[in-house]
């Protein structure tokens, strides 16, 4: 269990815990700001424990799902929750992008009070995950901290090649 | 679910996310990007040896992302654009959830403190 690698992510907001508690758990805020710039639909959500939250995110060529079943709703200081990628029945699926992306990532939200801002904590760790799965998740996650920047900063050089040539 | 098709099919994107994690791999397609160039042209810039780079241009060249000349001497490497495009174009939707949905939040929680005043 402890050897499971954990995509950690800390980040300040600036506001009082409560207007982010809030941004997070009413859907009419959650589904403004959700998604990649992405339109997003959340089709359900039920803030309590082993209440889904069913989430719709339209990309460019197709739909994208997950569900969420909360397992711990503590407000406004923590949010714990199973995020399944699923199909568009809502049953657990493989993405098909990536198959081996993790079908269930144990999901840790902390809110922390530091004056009139809002420390934020997103913890996610692959759940009853098979080893393929871990091992491709371990690898995005250090492909994400580890400067994926530079990897964008490549691909805006190959398209302004690619325009110019 | 709608079928997503527009990753070229010799593009597998677990090797992709591997190529792409190493400093020393994504500096060499910045490299290419500039024209095509011989494992020594690409060793100079960098404090590696040439084997050493001939390691990474297989890894890049297994991602689907370089490609050797096999019939010239110096068997120069040559970055396959599209395919780079068509996985980071991928990755575009997928990899920035977080750090792109935070930003809108940010922007939001502007809009929620005003109209709490």
């Amino acid at each position: 269990m402890t050897d499971l690698p954990e995509f950690v992510l800390d980040r300040e907001f600036d506001a009082p815990r409560e207007l982010v508690w809030r941004a997070w758990t009413d859907p009419t805020y959650l589904q403004r700001w959700y998604g990649p710039g992405v339109e997003t639909v959340i089709h359900k959500f039920e803030l309590e424990p082993e209440g889904v939250w069913l989430n719709e995110m339209k990309m460019k060529n197709g739909s994208s799902f997950q569900k969420a079943i909360f397992k711990e709703v503590t407000k406004p200081e923590k949010l714990v929750w199973h995020h399944c990628s699923t199909d568009s029945d809502w049953n657990t699926a493989a993405n098909l992008m990536m198959p081996d992306w993790p079908r269930i990532l144990l999901t840790t939200v902390t809110f922390a009070q530091s004056g009139d801002k809002t420390n934020v904590r997103l913890s996610q760790i692959p759940l009853d995950a098979t080893d393929v799965e871990i091992a491709c998740f371990a690898k995005m996650k250090d492909g994400m901290s580890g400067g994926w920047g530079g990897g964008y900063a490549i691909i805006d050089d190959v398209l302004a090649e690619l325009k110019a040539g | 679910m709608e079928q997503i098709d527009y990753i070229p099919s010799q593009v597998n994107l677990d090797a992709v996310f591997h190529a792409l994690a190493d400093r020393t791999r994504r500096a060499i397609l910045s490299r290419l990007i500039e024209g095509d160039a011989s494992v020594n042209e690409i060793a100079k810039p960098f404090d590696i040896s040439q084997p050493a780079v001939s390691r990474h241009l297989k890894v890049l060249e297994h991602a689907g992302l370089v490609e050797r000349e096999i019939d010239k001497q110096r068997r120069p490497a040559k970055l396959k654009a599209k395919n780079l495009i068509a996985a980071v174009n991928w990755l575009a939707d997928f990899r920035p959830m977080w750090g792109t949905s935070f930003s809108q939040l940010d922007d939001l929680l502007i809009e929620m403190k005003r109209e709490n005043e």
